[in-house]
């Protein structure tokens, strides 16, 4: 008899599982292309270990979309009030198939990144676009739709479509309560899967400790709640559903956001991690026709890193290679060094000091030997309903002083070409204060 | 509109929601702004949909947490509701160097801060997607077919409770009308 369960190993879960029908996702061309997509983009020129791909990560994903799923969807986890809200609760084939659709949506929730993952997303690819609508373009494709008919049940596309990327990104569609739940476990601010991975899987390749969390006894205390009578609400609490926590799960909740915090200020927003992006970029924008990356599915699948590696190590050491300049930055380690970044003093005049800066230097020095890069974390505080153990609901920021007073990530580094580096350096030293000031407007915006 | 004259409307309005008892959970900041600007005509250019309690824009959330960031306004929890955002005095600056945009704004900010400031979420829950459903889904002016949209929208509401909100968000929209244009 044939084998129908599969296992793939796996540093982080030890074990991910898979049936014949999900491995036929697994197996298709865009799904076997993440194979060659770094989850850290050119992380891995700063930690050497960082060279994991968005293969095993999806994985990942998968498994851990599993086990939440089992948990909050457990009848001993739910109250009568959440399975009247959400009635697919009391039906078993209906849990069936949002299982089957959930762990195949985790699957493919990255199939449409970019080569190298986010670095270059923003600036090189057509307005309107992102690796999200890329992302349901591919799942909505041809061949994926057959393989979503030949399952058992079949899976509706725009179920998976939902799933994976989130209201967030599908704004065109609506959201029942369930499908926001359900979007909610792989995308979701506080407890979506995706980062849950993320942080396990980057810490440990790039070899840093600060992403880890006990996912287990996170997990474990996932629950459907109806969001707490919060912000002096006099007829009660509004009655929509969310992901929350059990009471015992508040620390491992409180280090999941703490891991977050770290991997951010160590890896994620790491000075020269980012000017390494800047650099791929600039290359990119010679490189590639138009300027851009194609939004064409065939030509999208076609594209992976090992072509750009290829392509900028190739033009690193001959001149007359389009992107020289780029790729010799990024090749040979001559990247641009950092000239300001954000500190209090300044915010507290200018929250928007770095782009004065950034203005000044340019003009006084010439646009091609500075770059910018500002970037604020998204997502706001981390905000869900906590269940007390006398079965009281209440807002996990007025349950944990950890949460509640969690630093937020902000970037506003301006780098300097090297070859004039330090007369910058001593030019920005001498009208620092000057160049911060805001100016004040002199016209209101209609 | 840059990113610090957006700041500057939202700290105001945060101000305002406070003058006028607010909670100002960051539910009160996201329907109050969604009002601004989708009835009064504010140009905050924040893309709202049908989401968390309602009309929820994630870009002003990350605007918000951006605000956070530069310290123009901080979270402040008290057990055992959630956190409330309040303004600090480096909002004030910022204002000041906007003054002239919020001048142009600042009834209809008023307005918005005055309707909305004593409301609970879930009040807020129902008016703000009354207004969505007849500015944004379209649907036709009946009292009935609009309240009936808002319960099969947002199952937990009554149909009482959604028949009050589709009557009360047409009063303020047309106290409303003497401060646009």
């Amino acid at each position: 008899m044939g084998k129908n369960i599969h296992e793939i190993r796996d540093p982080i879960h030890i074990f991910v599982r898979l049936d014949s029908h999900e491995r036929e996702v697994l197996n298709s061309r865009p799904f076997q292309r993440l194979r060659h997509i770094h989850q850290l983009a050119l992380t891995y020129l700063i930690y050497p270990g960082a060279t994991h791909k968005r293969f095993e990560h999806s994985l990942g994903v998968m498994e851990l979309a599993s086990r939440v799923f089992d948990v909050v969807s457990n009848h001993d986890n739910n109250s009568d009030e959440i399975r009247e809200l959400l009635p697919s609760l009391k039906r078993p084939d209906e849990l069936r198939y949002w299982r089957r659709a959930l762990r195949m949506a985790a699957l493919c929730h990255d199939v449409g990144h970019l080569p190298f993952s986010h670095a270059a997303e923003k600036d090189l690819l057509p307005d309107g676009w992102d690796h999200e609508r890329l992302t349901r373009e591919i799942i909505e494709s041809k061949e994926m739709q057959s393989i979503w008919d030949r399952m058992t049940p079949p899976l509706r596309c725009k179920d998976v479509v939902k799933l994976a990327v989130g209201p967030k990104k599908a704004r065109d569609l609506q959201f029942s309560y369930w499908e926001e739940i359900l979007s909610e476990i792989i995308v979701g601010d506080a407890f979506g899967v995706d980062r849950m991975d993320y942080l396990l899987r980057d810490s440990h390749h790039a070899g840093v400790a600060y992403g880890r969390f006990d996912h287990y006894r996170l997990i474990d205390t996932l629950r459907i709640l109806t969001t707490p009578s919060i912000e002096n609400d006099a007829d009660g609490s509004s009655g929509e559903p969310a992901l929350g926590i059990e009471e015992g799960g508040l620390q491992s909740a409180e280090a999941l956001m703490l891991a977050r915090y770290f991997m951010y200020s160590q890896v994620y927003f790491h000075a020269i991690r980012r000017i390494y992006d800047i650099h791929l970029k600039d290359f990119l924008k010679d490189w590639l026709t138009e300027g851009v990356f194609s939004t064409v599915l065939s030509k999208h699948l076609d594209m992976t890193d090992n072509e750009i590696e290829a392509s900028f190590w190739a033009a690193a050491f001959d001149e007359s290679k389009t992107g020289h300049l780029h790729a010799r930055r990024i090749v040979r380690r001559e990247h641009f060094k950092q000239i300001y970044q954000r500190n209090p003093e300044d915010v507290f005049i200018n929250p928007e000091a770095g782009t004065s800066v950034y203005e000044a230097l340019k003009t006084h020095f010439g646009s091609e030997n500075f770059r910018h890069d500002r970037y604020t974390q998204e997502s706001g505080a981390p905000d869900f309903p906590v269940c007390l153990r006398n079965g009281d609901v209440e807002s996990s920021l007025a349950l944990s002083e950890t949460l509640a007073h969690l630093p937020i990530m902000s970037v506003d580094y301006v780098f300097a070409c090297r070859k004039i580096f330090n007369e910058a350096q001593k030019w920005l030293e001498e009208h620092r204060k000057n160049i911060i000031i805001p100016k004040k407007e002199e016209v209101g915006y209609e | 509109m840059n990113r610090l004259q957006k700041a500057a409307l939202v700290g105001h309005l945060i101000q305002k929601l406070h003058e006028n008892r607010s909670w100002c959970g960051e539910t009160h900041v996201q329907k109050a702004t969604f009002l601004l600007q989708e009835m009064m005509g504010v140009p905050l250019e924040f893309d709202f949909i049908l989401y968390k309690h309602g009309p929820f824009s994630f870009d002003l959330r990350d605007e918000v947490t951006s605000m956070r960031a530069d310290r123009l306004v901080e979270l402040k929890s008290q057990l055992p509701y959630g956190p409330r955002i309040v303004p600090t005095d480096r909002n004030i600056y910022i204002k000041g160097l906007y003054s002239k945009t919020l001048s142009m704004y600042e009834n209809r900010i008023a307005f918005v801060a005055e309707k909305l400031g004593d409301r609970g979420v879930a009040e807020l829950e129902r008016l703000a997607t009354a207004f969505y459903i007849s500015k944004c889904v379209g649907i036709e002016p009946s009292v009935d077919k609009r309240a009936k949209e808002l319960m099969r929208l947002k199952p937990h509401i009554t149909p009482d409770n959604a028949m009050t909100a589709i009557e009360e968000i047409e009063k303020i929209k047309n106290e409303a009308k003497e401060y646009i244009n």
